[in-house]
């Protein structure tokens, strides 16, 4: 009696695990875009730092009475550039924590429409190549809260940085690595090395 | 055959453009040459770049070691003998930088004849047309006036910019902060005297001329 629903239920479970392994790819490989970009926005702090610690009066370079403003222009446009390229790696980011979402709360709901045909036995029971129902429903949760997590941080980070606030751009390219937390990542790839028996078999 | 083979390449277009003569003809090629030399600058601003930032990368890893010296005097010969290896270095960096510079200098010399030749062409419109020039434009809506205009726009920027180049090529070396250092570099870089509304005019006058499909 519980049969088409368990079925249904594994088919499910293999389509979600099958796009968590490839958003996973697409994640990294954003975030690896990612990095050079805060690089150079640090950098352009950097060099906006030092023409702020320079009296360009003082200097040889007094003789062109436009140079100060000119140049922190081409800065700001410079800095303004990179944000924008920033956001833009950040729908990319958004579009793969939705689909992990919209993936995970799928399975959920088919399970919930499923308890009552489920019983504990079935939802407990693994054999050696395929994980408990119970297990691979909770590691999906776990994924899904990890990029979800990841992004709102990844997120607020560049919400508050400012063209014209200089010690937080400075401070922006450490921050950013900071978020980064490859023990939840490698729980992810364990987790698909778990089901992948399961999701090749059928 | 072969001759009538070739005939069939003659798109439109190419008539069209071929059949430009006499001020248009000439307003049409210094555009071109604009972009051509504007292109040439990029590079060789890239490549300068590339030499100043070894400047000062061989001036500050100087400097670090000079302060070294100050504090360890027994090991100064070791010191003395690298110091002296990086003035060679340094001395070679700024000849190339100079070399660089030369070649923006060449640039700047034809831009200025581009700009003699659009004179020029004014001042032949209004011979034969008289001071309003000539009552249809040449190509879209810009008359003569307009592009001396632009050539001047472009020109004056790339004056500026070779001025603070040349000054940059000056200092660098001799530079002991590194605030100033990373303002010079960041002056090489950004081209502080070529705002977008540089490449803006750039565009118009490609457009205006053909060069740019609308």
């Amino acid at each position: 009696m519980s049969k088409p629903a368990l079925l249904s239920l594994h088919q499910a479970l293999r389509k979600s695990f099958q796009s968590l392994e490839n958003n996973q790819k697409i994640w990294s490989s954003v975030l690896a875009d990612c990095s050079p970009l805060m690089v150079s926005l640090g950098n352009l702090a950097e060099q906006s730092r030092a023409l702020s610690n320079v009296q360009i009066s003082n200097t040889p370079l007094r003789d062109f009475p436009d140079l100060e403003e000119g140049l922190r222009f081409k800065l700001l446009q410079a800095t303004d550039t990179v944000l924008v390229k920033l956001n833009e790696k950040m729908s990319s980011l958004q579009s793969v924590r939705d689909s992990i979402s919209n993936q995970v709360s799928a399975v959920l709901q088919l399970y919930e429409q499923n308890t009552d045909s489920l019983d504990l036995l079935t939802v407990t029971e693994r054999s050696a190549t395929a994980p408990s129902l119970s297990d691979m429903l909770e590691w999906l949760q776990d994924a899904e809260r990890h990029y979800r997590q990841q992004f709102l941080r990844r997120k607020t980070l560049l919400q508050t940085l400012r063209a014209d606030d200089l010690s937080l751009l400075e401070a922006a390219p450490k921050r950013w690595k900071s978020l980064e937390s490859p023990n939840a990542e490698d729980r992810i790839t364990d987790t698909l090395c778990k089901v992948s028996f399961f999701i090749e078999s059928q | 055959m072969e001759g009538q083979s070739g005939d069939v390449i003659v798109t439109p277009a190419n008539r069209k453009c071929s059949a430009v003569t006499g001020s248009a003809r000439k307003i049409k090629d210094n555009a071109a040459d604009w972009h051509n030399l504007m292109m040439r600058w990029d590079k060789l601003n890239e490549e300068g770049f590339n030499v100043a930032g070894n400047i000062v990368n061989i001036k500050l890893t100087r400097s670090q070691s000079d302060q070294l010296l100050l504090v360890d005097e027994s090991s100064s010969s070791s010191s003395a003998g690298l110091q002296q290896g990086g003035g060679a270095e340094l001395q070679d960096e700024c000849c190339k930088l100079q070399d660089v510079i030369n070649k923006m200098v060449a640039v700047v010399t034809k831009m200025e004849r581009l700009m003699t030749s659009q004179r020029g062409i004014r001042d032949l419109e209004e011979f034969q047309f008289g001071p309003e020039g000539r009552k249809f434009p040449l190509f879209l809506t810009w008359n003569t006036k307009h592009f001396e205009e632009a050539s001047r726009v472009l020109l004056d920027s790339f004056r500026q910019e070779l001025r603070l180049k040349q000054s940059i090529l000056q200092e660098l070396a001799h530079t002991a902060t590194s605030d100033l250092c990373m303002v010079y570099l960041s002056c090489w870089l950004h081209q502080p005297f070529t705002p977008p509304h540089t490449r803006l005019t750039l565009e118009a006058l490609l457009l205006e001329t053909g060069h740019r499909p609308l």
